[in-house]
């Protein structure tokens, strides 16, 4: 019973909402170029499939390229800087104020330096998710128990087997937690580099929708790209389950 | 082979913090004899754990002199003549349990060795772990995940076991029924333990010889012989009135200590 109110509850919650937008809308006398009803928004993917999916493909593509790049450079400079002191001493403050500019100031000169292709698109997106996976995977590894690392050193553990046996296997929760985020910025990254300069993808969509008053296209080109993170964050969480089966949450 | 399982002379103890010094336990005479079930009692910040983990070679003393095994304490644990049991387990929740009690195997550089499955089998069926082989530390309970940390120090089959508050988490039943199952253990394996708890009735129900530690400033105030009120017959009777009566003055010591 639990657990299939669960399950049902929220889909209650969303139903309700949708059909109170369906039928209150028109009532309440908003234009429809502002506004369109859910069955609007639906009839797009059906009557106009090819549009939404030449323009859903390059994001997604552009948002996961950028997603496995981004944290894959986060996990391996986190590595080199938890291990490498002078190294994160050095460089460290030099990425901590790298963050510090915001994405929107920096795409510009990516795009110009990329042209406007989709290199510049996962480049940002990587960027994006660069940072918040960096630092956590940083303190990750440094997230073993005292007592863990004692346990290590009574068995003359060397450093690698305390890396690869002990400090890369807790740095995981974290890296998880990174990962999840990082499957909704990755997606922003993209359509943040396709509204300085792009003729394909979503963030392009949107923004001709927008111009042209075409609201139905432009939201469903806002549900496309929520579905597109949604998809992912369903990815990485499959794997999270499976690599941390039997961990105590 | 030396006879003695650790000599400490005129051990200082403490944390060397850059240039400031904070001595925890000084002036240190110890000796246990190999075979002996030795409990460590005292209140917090007496630095019975502190002096463990000298022993274990966790930590380097300060000054004087410490062998163990007639080797130093770096030498015994390198050779993983010395095993440790820390007080939360120290499982890693990422391996099952027949992972977890073969890490020694696995890590160590060149102490790491193969173990063979009926050494595994041997251990867990001493612990009472048969058949969990397979569970994650987040399955067990708090006693069997102690039992597992056991079997896990137990896997080299180290000459003396360092156990630092072992049971202190654990509920009254639990911690009697493992107390006993840790003295056949010993008296199994003919190996040396030393026992640290904040537990009066632990440490004289364990222990053949029981150092009695007092805090601010860290020290050993009595080192109380226990054997002659304990016949190998009697060893594991709670009831014995002679040990009560121990107890009873172990208290008494401790109240005009502090």
């Amino acid at each position: 019973m639990t657990r299939l109110s669960n399950i049902l509850a929220p889909i209650c919650g969303a139903l309700s909402i949708l059909l109170a937008w369906q039928f209150l809308l028109p009532l309440s006398g908003v234009p429809a170029y502002i506004a369109p009803t859910p069955t609007k928004i639906i009839a797009v993917f059906f009557n106009q499939t090819d549009l939404i999916l030449s323009n859903f493909l390059p994001t997604a593509i552009e948002a996961l390229a950028g997603f496995f790049i981004g944290n894959l450079a986060a996990v391996l400079f986190a590595i080199l800087f938890a291990y490498a002191r002078f190294i994160r001493m050095a460089y460290f403050p030099v990425v901590l104020f790298f963050n510090t500019i915001p994405i929107l100031a920096l795409s510009p000169i990516i795009i110009l330096i990329f042209g406007l292709g989709m290199t510049p698109k996962i480049i940002i997106a990587a960027i994006i998710c660069f940072f918040p996976t960096l630092v956590n995977m940083i303190r990750g590894l440094a997230s073993a128990s005292q007592n863990e690392e004692e346990l290590f050193r009574m068995l003359s553990a060397n450093k690698f087997e305390i890396f690869l046996r002990l400090h890369l296997p807790r740095s995981l929760p974290m890296l998880f937690s990174s990962l999840r985020i990082a499957t909704a910025t990755a997606v922003i990254g993209a359509i943040v580099g396709e509204w300085i300069g792009a003729d394909k993808g979503l963030g392009a969509l949107i923004i001709q929708a927008t111009f042209n008053y075409q609201s139905d296209k432009l939201y469903a080109a806002i549900v496309a790209s929520s579905s597109l993170s949604i998809a992912m964050f369903a990815l990485v969480a499959l794997v999270e389950a499976r690599v941390m089966r039997g961990w105590a949450r | 082979m030396s006879d003695t399982a650790v000599e400490a002379q005129r051990l200082e103890i403490g944390y060397r913090n850059g240039r400031d010094v904070t001595t925890v336990l000084s002036d240190v005479d110890l000796t246990v004899p190999q075979g002996e079930f030795l409990t460590i009692l005292g209140p917090s910040g007496c630095g019975k754990s502190t002096l463990l983990r000298v022993v274990a070679n966790l930590l380097d003393p300060l000054g004087g002199q410490i062998t163990v095994l007639g080797n130093t304490p770096e030498a015994a644990r390198r050779a993983r003549k010395t095993g440790f049991v820390f007080q939360d387990a120290t499982l890693l929740p990422w391996r099952t349990v027949g992972q977890n009690i073969r890490l020694p195997a696995v890590v160590g550089g060149r102490q790491a060795r193969a173990l063979p499955d009926t050494r595994i089998a041997e251990v867990m069926a001493l612990l009472g772990l048969s058949g969990l082989e397979d569970r994650y530390p987040s399955q067990l309970s708090g006693g069997q995940r102690q039992r597992v940390a056991i079997a896990r120090a137990l896997i080299d089959e180290p000459e003396i076991l360092l156990m630092d508050e072992p049971f202190g988490a654990l509920d009254e039943i639990t911690r009697d029924r493992l107390n006993d199952e840790l003295l056949s253990i010993w008296r199994e394996t003919g190996m040396t333990i030393l026992f640290v708890t904040h537990s009066i009735e632990e440490a004289v129900y364990l222990g053949q010889r029981v150092i009695v530690m007092a805090a601010n400033p860290g020290r050993i105030l009595n080192i109380h012989d226990l054997r002659p009120v304990k016949s190998d017959d009697n060893h594991c009777q709670r009831d014995n009135a002679a040990i009560v009566s121990e107890i009873a003055a172990q208290r008494q010591l401790l109240a005009e200590a502090s």
